[in-house]
């Protein structure tokens, strides 16, 4: 299946997004004094289970968008419930297992949701740059 | 009677994990009803599919982060919270 041109672009929106607000997260854990290598771990895990979903869920819109109508409601809520266990299968071993600090795990699955707030701003600022 | 107490502690918070799973069922349905109608759009107007997809994108992802909420509630209540409050119960006997 090709990769729709919009899909690939806002997965990098995300990822970048992610990355950056994971680099304050971090730096915000060396000023606390809370910081070793399982904040970086689960980090890096949340990263990728955040990004993964928002890239499954892009490509699950792209082939629905094709469908008919009903077997397109059908197909969205497969996904929507198999990534949702995914990410519940992720979040629970990083939970679980000790190389993994749990905040660090759960606080990035929501900053895609911080990155689709600034959206506009980014937007705003993207135009204008183009415009000069 | 300890047992019990621990016995209660967990069901408590696999009933309240669960509880909180059923917020899982609306981003579903909201991305479908979502998808269904950006595709009359697309259908009405193919040369704004690229508008189209990206605003339905962005729109599913915040749906998604409802069942997202719900999910950390649930992880918390089932792998974190038991253990806490069971040794809540135990420093409270000593």
């Amino acid at each position: 299946m090709k990769i729709d041109k919009t899909v690939t672009k806002e997965t990098v929106y995300i990822a970048g997004c992610v990355f950056s607000m994971s680099i304050i997260m971090q730096f915000v854990f060396i000023i606390i004094g809370e910081w070793n290598y399982t904040v970086l771990l689960g980090n890096l895990l949340s990263f990728v289970a955040a990004v993964g979903n928002f890239f499954l869920m892009g490509l699950t819109v792209q082939s629905a968008v094709n469908k008919e109508k009903k077997q397109m409601e059908s197909t969205v809520k497969i996904s929507q419930t198999l990534r949702l266990i995914l990410i519940f299968i992720v979040t629970a071993v990083g939970v679980t297992a000790p190389y993994f600090n749990v905040c660090s795990v759960l606080i990035p699955l929501f900053f895609t949701r911080i990155a689709i707030f600034i959206r506009p701003f980014y937007d705003k600022i993207t135009s204008r740059g183009s415009d000069k | 009677m300890l047992e019990l107490a621990i016995g209660i502690i967990l069901g408590c918070c696999a009933l309240g994990a669960g509880a909180a799973m059923i917020a899982g069922i609306g981003p579903g349905i909201g991305e479908g009803n979502a998808v269904a109608k950006a595709c009359e759009a697309i259908g009405r107007q193919p040369e704004s599919k690229g508008d189209v997809t990206t605003t339905m994108l962005m729109g599913c992802a915040i749906a998604e982060t409802t069942g997202l909420y719900a999910l950390v509630i649930a992880i918390l209540l089932i792998f974190l919270a038991p253990g806490r409050f069971v040794n809540i119960l135990l420093e409270a006997i000593k």
